[in-house]
């Protein structure tokens, strides 16, 4: 079913615009229809269920564009500028659950900036500022704003001395509740030893060029015809970084310990970054820099509007097909449901390198929809 | 509910050609049944013989499935995975009366053989994310089963691939370069085999088989109820008779005959004038039982139907549609 959001009042409208339009940029304006299998890449296969999926007859598939992101990606890479700003205003669409009231056409505003940031904390601070103005305009009076930061933990598991494949696992089942606790367990666990590790130690000695001709015999004397996408390194790259991690020692109970207490951590941000200080001074581990530039960018995003009293730190927070890597944030209301956000935006650096472009972005999003109380 | 009036038939589907058409065939035939088409041999209708009342809709067995989804057909038999495949919540929508046990395959994840280092979902996981950070794109899936693929790989927290559209031959899509994995249904693996692709040891998604399903979409009136009611108790009592052997013992040995028998009555056995019905599995100790209490002669006969006074599939049904 398909259904529209209420019209919001068009001078309410204009308040809402207006910090996106003091934030400056080219105006972009996206297809409504993307390439289906982009989108896809982009954001994996469970948006599908979220998509007005379009076919001709000739061409590819198309869905009606779910945002605007990696339109503006796309864009920005054909420019093939260092650098750019990009503003957009339009509909929306994201199939609702069966039998829920949701609209699935909406608008939304936006931003996205493109490059290396040359004060990535202040880059931040000014989005997310942006986006608590937008929504202040809504009028509601009881916004909170969110904030997480994936990286954080990311550089937290790093200098713990978390073996590289572990902390690659840990990070993602980061957002899937249950899959992270699980395999934090599975991390503390005794894995297979004895058998086997006499080939793990052969894989490891041998040299790249060696080990591809292992497994090449391995396949020629077991008659398997190799199909599929991944090269020979690729197969026995995972092998030997596998037999590596069997040989290394796994995750001690005290650094399982410190990582579960890191992903609980959750509320008022300066306590929830000196908490995260302390785990890493336990730890004798280094998050200093890290650390100081998220009290800067507190400190910036406080500066420009948001009171600290309405924001949360959540070491956990991720957000729903979510490519973000380093601050993200979202703005809600008590009075909307769970994950139905009014703003929400962050950093997505290595998504442009992902579509063939240069590493570096960042955005954010309002739907003027949710911003306004209803009867407003 | 109120009950539709009217006369109008109990509408059938059955599967219209392959191997399935045959195995229904044969069930129906073995039941006492007969499916008789109308306008000849390539008739899309058919009636039963033994059933009047019902009228058969020969379609494909996808084709089958969606009939009972939208509620266009009363009953059908068809494979649990194409009704899975319908998605949402399908046991809103049908209900499974019986389980057939032919058509037997497996909807499973395979994977190439030539991935050594794969074994599980775990493993498919790790793989994927790695694919996806030094290709940019993600692992391909080929499968005809959607709904059922990412269902299966949401449980498992797999979010790094896609699902691409197998048109043909599913199982060759890694080999022609279009899908690095495959979702199919397999009876034996060796298709797959041949494909050079295994099957992950974690990777059945269902285990699925033929059943006799109704529509809950569909507006039943009492005659079709009766008409079902009919089928089913032939089905049911086909099936119990081929399960169950009647014993038979000397009257005046009764009394030793039903102490020896006991446990078995306890355990479900059907007690009868001068004997019990028991599970041809039970037979041999039921009859050691009885030899062990000097009870003979007892004679064995395999009845051809034990019909029941109710049929537990029915009630459900009935219970659903608020009958």
């Amino acid at each position: 079913m398909l259904t529209t959001e209420a019209r919001v009042d068009p001078a309410r409208l204009a308040a809402i615009r207006a910090p996106f339009e003091a934030f400056g940029g080219e105006a972009l304006d996206a297809p409504v229809l993307q390439p289906l299998s982009r989108l896809l890449d982009v954001a994996g296969e469970a948006l599908r269920a979220r998509l007005f999926v379009v076919q001709s007859e000739q061409a590819e598939e198309q869905a009606l564009r779910p945002d605007f992101t990696v339109a503006a990606a796309m864009a920005h890479i054909g420019s093939g500028k260092a650098s750019g700003r990009y503003r957009y205003e339009g509909k929306a669409f994201i199939a609702a659950d069966r039998g829920s009231n949701a609209p699935t056409e909406f608008l939304q505003i936006g931003v996205e900036q493109f490059g290396a940031p040359p004060d990535c904390a202040a880059e931040d601070a000014e989005v997310a500022s942006l986006a608590w103005a937008a929504a202040l305009a809504g009028g509601r009076g009881d916004l909170a704003l969110r904030l997480g930061d994936p990286g954080l933990f990311s550089r937290f598991l790093k200098a713990l001395g978390v073996a590289e494949a572990h902390a690659r696992r840990l990070m993602r089942a980061f957002g899937r509740p249950g899959a992270f606790e699980a395999e934090l367990h599975l991390s503390k666990a005794v894995r297979r030893d004895g058998a086997g590790s006499r080939l793990a130690e052969q894989l490891i000695r041998a040299s790249e060029a060696e080990a591809e001709a292992l497994l090449q015999e391995i396949w020629r004397l077991s008659g398997i015809q190799p199909v599929g996408g991944r090269t020979a390194g690729e197969i026995i790259g995972r092998l030997r970084e596998r037999a590596q991690t069997e040989l290394e020692p796994k995750l001690t109970l005290a650094e399982a310990d410190l990582v579960a207490r890191f992903t609980h951590l959750d509320g008022e941000p300066f306590a929830v970054l000196d908490a995260v200080a302390a785990l890493a001074a336990e730890a004798g581990a280094d998050l200093d820099q890290g650390l100081q530039d998220w009290r800067r960018r507190l400190d910036l995003i406080a500066g420009s509007g948001a009171p600290m009293s309405a924001m949360r730190f959540t070491t956990r927070f991720v957000r729903p097909f979510g490519y973000y890597d380093g601050m993200l944030f979202e703005i809600v209301s008590p009075q909307l449901p769970e994950g139905e956000p009014i703003a929400g935006g962050g950093r997505y650096d290595t998504l442009p390198a992902r579509l063939g472009g240069a590493p570096g972005a960042i955005g954010c999003m309002i739907r003027p929809g949710r911003a306004v109380e209803a009867g407003r | 509910m109120s009950e539709p009036s009217g006369s109008a038939p109990l509408t059938i589907a059955l599967p219209s050609k392959g191997r399935l058409k045959e195995q229904v065939e044969a069930w129906l035939t073995d039941c006492g049944f007969k499916v008789e088409s109308e306008g000849g041999e390539r008739g899309y209708r058919a009636r039963i013989g033994g059933l009047p009342g019902a009228e058969v809709r020969l379609l494909s067995a996808a084709d089958i499935a969606q009939s009972l989804d939208q509620g266009e057909v009363h009953l059908g038999v068809t494979g649990e995975d194409l009704l899975r495949e319908r998605g949402g919540d399908l046991d809103a929508r049908v209900m499974m009366l019986r389980a057939l046990g032919f058509g037997r395959a497996d909807l499973v994840v395979a994977a190439p053989q030539s991935w050594i280092d794969v074994e599980t979902m775990m493993d498919i996981d790790d793989v994927a994310h790695a694919y996806l950070v030094r290709t940019g794109r993600r692992l391909r899936v080929a499968t005809k089963y959607h709904i059922q693929t990412r269902r299966f790989f949401a449980d498992h927290g797999i979010a790094d691939y896609r699902i691409v559209e197998s048109l043909g031959a599913t199982e060759g899509a890694p080999a022609a370069g279009a899908a690095e994995l495959v979702v199919d249904i397999t009876s034996s693996g060796a298709t797959l085999a041949a494909n050079n692709l295994k099957i992950l040891s974690d990777g059945v998604i269902l285990r699925s088989q033929a059943h006799l399903a109704a529509s809950l979409a569909m507006s039943w009136t009492a005659d079709q109820l009766a008409t079902l009611t009919r089928l089913m108790s032939v089905v049911e009592a086909r099936a119990d008779g081929r399960d169950l052997c009647a014993l038979r013992w000397p009257s005046d040995q009764a009394a030793a005959a039903e102490l020896a028998v006991g446990r078995y009555l306890d355990q479900g056995a059907t007690r009868r004038t001068d004997g019990v019905l028991v599970r041809r599995a039970d037979l041999f100790d039921v009859s050691a039982a009885l030899g062990a209490a000097g009870v003979g002669p007892v004679s064995v006969t395999r009845p051809d139907y034990v019909f029941s006074a109710r049929s537990e599939a029915v009630d459900r049904l009935k219970q659903r549609l608020g009958r």
